[in-house]
C-alpha cells in the first residue's frame, strides 16, 4: 500500500486479494489521483481521477452528488465546494438550505445563480439595536428584492425564516402565489406586513404546516385572517401568534384547531381569554407547546368555572408552556399538573406574577432547560428556581420597568444562587440594578459551560455595589473561565482593564455587546486585536474615536457588521475605514438623538459591514455610504 | 442460479431469487440470460454485493433487526472498498445498498478542511488561486454563520 495514497482514516488493512499482489495497489486506489490520468481521461481534477475501472464521468458526477445530499452542515458544505470544479458544481447543485446572515452582504441574484435547488432560505436583516430604536425606521432590510428573485428561482421553497426584516403584504401574497410546496414561514421581530397579508398565505398555502410569528408588528387591517384557512383538514403543525396585537374570531379559531389534527404547537394572543383557551384545551389535548394567550379575562357567568386543572391534565405532551399575558394569578395552580414534564417556561410576557406565585410553580419543574421570567419574582424566586431546576441550560431575567431609576427586585443575590444551583448553564441574561464582582467571578467559577453571558446592570456606570470598585475583575473572570463563551454583552463601571481582559482571553468570543463603558481608545483596540473569532460587535455611547477603529483594519473583513453609536468617531475616521476597506460599506447614520450626547463633529451612528456586492441601492435619505 | 463472472474471471453461482435485487441483474434474468458478466466490479467487491444481497434476501420482520446489525456492521469498510462498493451498487441499481452507503461516504467527509478532503479522495484542485479565492469569499462573506438564534423552544 503506498502511504501517500493512502488517508490518514484508512486503519484497517485491505483484505488479502485473490489474485496477487500485482494489482492490489490498483485496486486499492479507487479515486486515485491523477498522476496518470486515468481512465476516464481528463478528469484529473474532477471528482476524482479513476486510475481502475473506467467509470464515465456522469457517473460519477451522479454518485458525488448523492453523496453531498447527505452533508447538511454548512461548513462541511463550504469545504467541499473548494475542493474541485466538478465538487463545486455538484455542492451547488445539492445545497437546499441557505442561510444569509446580512441582507446586504450579497446580492438575491448572487445566491439563486450559485444555488439552484434550495428549498430552505434564513436571512437576517437589521443589526440588534435597532430593537432599541437606535435605527430610525425605513433604514432598509426589504424582503421584497429576495421575493421577486427567488419567486423565479425558487419555486420548490417551502421554507423561509426571517430575522429583522421588513416583509410587505404583497411580499406575503408572493410567497403564496410562487410556491406551491411551502410550508413553514417563520418571522421573527420582522415589521411591514398586516392581518390582510396574513388572510392571504392563510388562503393560498395549502400546504402550510407552520406559521410562527415572533415578536413582529403586524398591523391591524381589521381582516379576520384566521378565517381565512381552508375548510377542510389543515397541515398545520405550528400557529404562533402572540405578538399579533388585534384581536381574532374565536370562533374561527376554535373551528380551525378542531380541523388541525397535527397541531402541536399553539401560541395565543392576548385577545384569547381562559375561557376560550379551556375550549382549544380540550380539542387539542396532542399539544406541545402552548402559549396560552391572556391567561385571564375569564368570561363571567353564573356557571362555575371550568375545570382548567383536567384541561391542562389532559394535555400530556406539553413540554413548553408561555403566554399569561393578563395573568389571573389565582388560576394558576391549574399548571401544576404539567409542570413536572416541562423544559421550557416563559412567564416574560406576563406582568403581574409575584415570588409566591413564581415558587409555587417553579418548585416543580425539575425538567426544566430554558426559563424566562420577569424580575418581579425576585432574588427569592430565582432562588427557588435554582434549588429545583439542576437541567437548566438557557435563564432571561427582564426588567418589568426598563427605567434605569426604578427598584430592581433582583441582583448578585439571585445570580449567585443560579450560579449554585444550576451547574450546566449555557446561556444567560441578566438584568438587574445592583451586582457585585464576587457574583459574577462565582458564576464563572460554578458554570464553565457558558456559551453565553449577557449581563445588563441597568443605570450607567454603575459599579460593584459592595465594594465600589468597577466590575472588570468580574467580567474578566468570565472570559478567562468560561472557555467556551462565544457571546457577551458586558455593563456596570468598567475600565479599560475590562476590555484588556476580553482581548487576552475571549478567544471564541463571536459576539460582544458594549454600552456606557470604557475609559479610552485602548479598550476598544484591545478586543479588535485580541479577539480573532469577533464577527458582531455592537457599542454605544463609549468612549471610543478614530483611533481605535483604525486598529480594527486587518480584521473587519473578517466581520459581519460593526456598529458603533454615541461615540467619538469623526466623518473622516469613518471616511478612512472606507478608503482602505473598499469592499466594506460603510454607513453613517444621523437620526433623531433626543439625549444628544455626542458632540456635532462625532457621528452620530456608523454602521458598517463587508458585502460582495457593493453598496445597497435602497439606503434612505438619512443614510449616508461612504 | 445465475451465474456472476467479475472483471477477475472469478465466476459466483447464486440463486435468481437473491439476485433480484439489483435492478441490473433482474433485467438481464427478465431477458433470460442466465451467465451474466460484471467487467466493471472486481472479485472483493462482488464477494462484498453477494454479502449483502444474500442478508437482504430474507426480510421477515424478524430478521429485521439482525438486518440493521449487519447493514452498520458492513459500514465499517475502509473508504477505497466503500467506494468499490457504491460504484457496483451504481452499476447494479441495488438501491437499498446506495441508500447506505451514500451515507456512510458523506460521514467521512464531514468536519474536514478542503485539502483533508482532497488528499481523502486523491484530487488536485483544478481552481486558479483566483477562482479559489472568490469562492471562499463567497462561502465566508455570504454563506457563513452560525446556528438561528433567538427564538423559546
Amino acid at each position: 500500500m503506498s502511504g501517500s495514497e493512502m488517508s490518514e482514516d484508512e486503519e484497517r488493512p485491505c483484505p488479502s486479494d485473490l489474485t496477487g499482489g500485482a494489482t492490489a495497489k490498483a485496486r486499492n486506489c479507487c479515486f486515485n489521483a491523477a498522476v496518470s490520468g486515468g481512465v476516464s481521461g481528463g478528469v484529473s481534477g474532477g471528482v476524482g481521477g479513476f486510475h481502475f475501472s473506467p467509470h464515465p464521468d456522469q457517473v460519477l458526477e451522479n454518485v458525488l452528488e448523492n453523496v453531498l445530499c447527505f452533508l447538511t452542515d454548512r461548513r462541511d458544505r463550504n469545504a467541499a465546494s473548494l475542493v474541485s470544479k466538478s465538487w463545486h458544481r455538484a455542492e451547488a447543485l445539492t445545497r437546499s438550505e441557505v442561510f444569509i446572515g446580512n441582507c446586504y452582504a450579497v446580492s438575491p441574484g448572487r445566491v439563486t445563480a450559485r444555488f439552484e435547488r434550495v428549498t430552505s432560505v434564513a436571512i437576517k436583516g437589521k443589526p440588534r439595536f435597532a430593537d432599541f430604536s437606535l435605527l430610525p425606521p425605513d433604514w432598509g432590510a426589504h424582503f421584497t428584492p429576495w421575493a421577486s428573485v427567488m419567486g423565479d428561482s425558487y419555486r420548490g421553497l417551502e421554507k423561509l425564516y426571517l430575522k429583522r426584516m421588513s416583509i410587505s403584504d404583497d411580499d406575503l401574497a408572493l410567497l403564496a402565489r410562487c410556491f406551491p410546496s411551502f410550508k413553514e414561514l417563520v418571522l421573527v421581530c420582522c415589521e411591514g406586513f398586516g392581518t390582510s397579508g396574513l388572510a392571504i398565505l392563510a388562503r393560498d398555502c395549502r400546504k402550510i404546516r407552520a406559521l410562527d410569528l415572533i415578536e413582529s408588528d403586524v398591523s391591524d387591517d381589521e381582516v379576520d385572517w384566521i378565517s381565512y384557512f381552508p375548510e377542510n383538514e389543515t397541515c398545520l403543525e405550528s400557529l404562533a401568534f402572540d405578538c399579533v396585537e388585534c384581536p381574532i374570531d374565536f370562533e374561527a379559531l376554535e373551528k380551525l384547531v378542531i380541523r388541525s389534527p397535527s397541531l402541536k404547537r399553539l401560541r395565543l394572543n392576548r385577545f384569547v381569554s381562559i375561557t376560550q383557551l379551556y375550549r382549544l384545551m380540550i380539542r387539542a389535548p396532542q399539544l406541545t407547546s402552548l402559549g396560552t394567550g391572556s391567561f385571564g379575562n375569564p368570561t363571567l357567568t353564573d356557571e362555575q368555572d371550568p375545570d382548567y386543572a383536567s384541561a391542562f391534565a389532559a394535555c400530556k405532551s406539553i413540554v413548553c408552556l408561555s403566554g399569561f399575558r393578563e395573568i389571573a394569578p389565582e388560576y394558576l395552580p391549574a399548571i401544576y399538573s404539567v409542570c413536572c414534564n416541562l423544559t421550557s417556561l416563559n412567564f416574560s410576557y406576563g406582568a403581574n406574577i409575584n415570588t409566591e406565585q413564581f415558587k409555587s410553580v417553579i418548585s416543580r419543574c425539575h425538567k426544566l432547560q430554558v426559563l424566562w421570567v420577569f424580575d418581579s419574582v425576585c432574588d427569592e424566586g430565582l432562588e427557588a428556581a435554582a434549588e429545583t431546576c439542576k437541567d437548566l441550560r438557557e435563564i432571561r431575567v427582564f426588567p418589568i420597568e426598563a427605567r434605569e431609576d426604578a427598584e430592581a427586585p433582583v441582583s448578585d443575590v439571585g445570580l449567585l444562587a443560579i450560579s449554585e444551583g444550576c451547574r450546566k448553564l449555557k446561556s444567560i441574561l441578566y438584568f438587574c440594578q445592583r451586582m457585585t464582582n464576587a457574583a459574577v467571578i462565582a458564576m464563572s467559577k460554578n458554570c464553565p459551560d457558558l456559551v453565553v453571558f449577557r449581563l445588563c446592570i441597568m443605570g450607567r456606570h454603575l459599579p460593584d455595589h459592595v465594594t465600589g470598585e468597577p466590575m472588570d475583575e468580574g467580567f474578566g473572570a468570565i472570559v478567562k473561565n468560561c472557555k467556551k463563551l462565544t457571546r457577551l454583552a458586558v455593563s456596570g463601571l468598567l475600565t479599560d482593564k475590562a476590555f484588556s481582559y476580553i482581548g487576552q482571553y475571549g478567544k471564541l468570543v463571536r459576539t460582544l455587546s458594549v454600552a456606557f463603558a470604557g475609559d479610552s481608545d485602548m479598550a476598544l483596540k484591545y478586543v479588535l486585536e485580541g479577539c480573532p473569532k469577533l464577527q458582531k460587535l455592537e457599542i454605544r455611547d463609549c468612549p471610543f474615536g478614530d483611533l481605535s477603529l483604525r486598529s480594527g483594519l486587518h480584521h473587519y473583513y473578517n466581520m459581519r457588521f460593526l456598529w458603533l453609536s454615541s461615540c467619538r468617531v469623526t466623518l473622516q475616521g469613518c471616511q478612512e475605514i472606507a478608503c482602505q476597506l473598499p469592499r466594506l460599506v460603510v454607513e453613517v447614520i444621523s437620526g433623531e438623538d433626543e439625549e444628544r450626547s455626542v458632540s456635532p463633529e462625532h457621528v452620530n451612528t456608523l454602521y458598517m459591514y463587508r458585502s460582495l456586492d457593493g453598496p445597497r441601492a435602497d439606503a434612505p435619505s438619512f443614510v449616508q455610504i461612504l | 442460479m445465475i451465474t456472476l463472472q467479475s472483471s477477475d474471471k472469478d465466476v459466483f453461482e447464486i440463486e435468481q431469487s437473491i439476485l433480484i435485487q439489483s435492478g441490473t441483474i433482474k433485467n438481464m434474468v427478465e431477458d433470460d440470460f442466465t451467465f451474466i458478466p460484471l467487467p466493471s466490479v472486481d472479485t472483493e467487491t462482488l464477494i462484498k454485493i453477494i454479502e449483502y444481497m444474500k442478508k437482504h434476501a430474507d426480510k421477515t420482520d424478524s430478521k429485521e433487526k439482525n438486518i440493521k446489525e449487519f447493514d452498520k456492521d458492513f459500514m465499517k469498510k475502509t473508504l477505497n472498498e466503500l467506494f468499490a462498493l457504491v460504484f457496483a451498487a451504481n452499476y447494479l441499481h441495488i438501491s437499498s445498498l446506495l441508500e447506505l452507503l451514500y451515507p456512510s461516504i458523506a460521514d467521512r467527509i464531514k468536519d474536514k478542511i478542503t485539502e483533508a478532503i482532497r488528499q481523502i479522495f486523491s484530487i488536485r484542485c483544478d481552481f486558479t488561486p483566483e477562482e479559489e479565492r472568490r469562492i471562499i469569499m463567497d462561502n465566508k462573506w455570504a454563506h457563513e454563520g452560525t446556528e438561528i438564534e433567538g427564538t423559546l423552544d
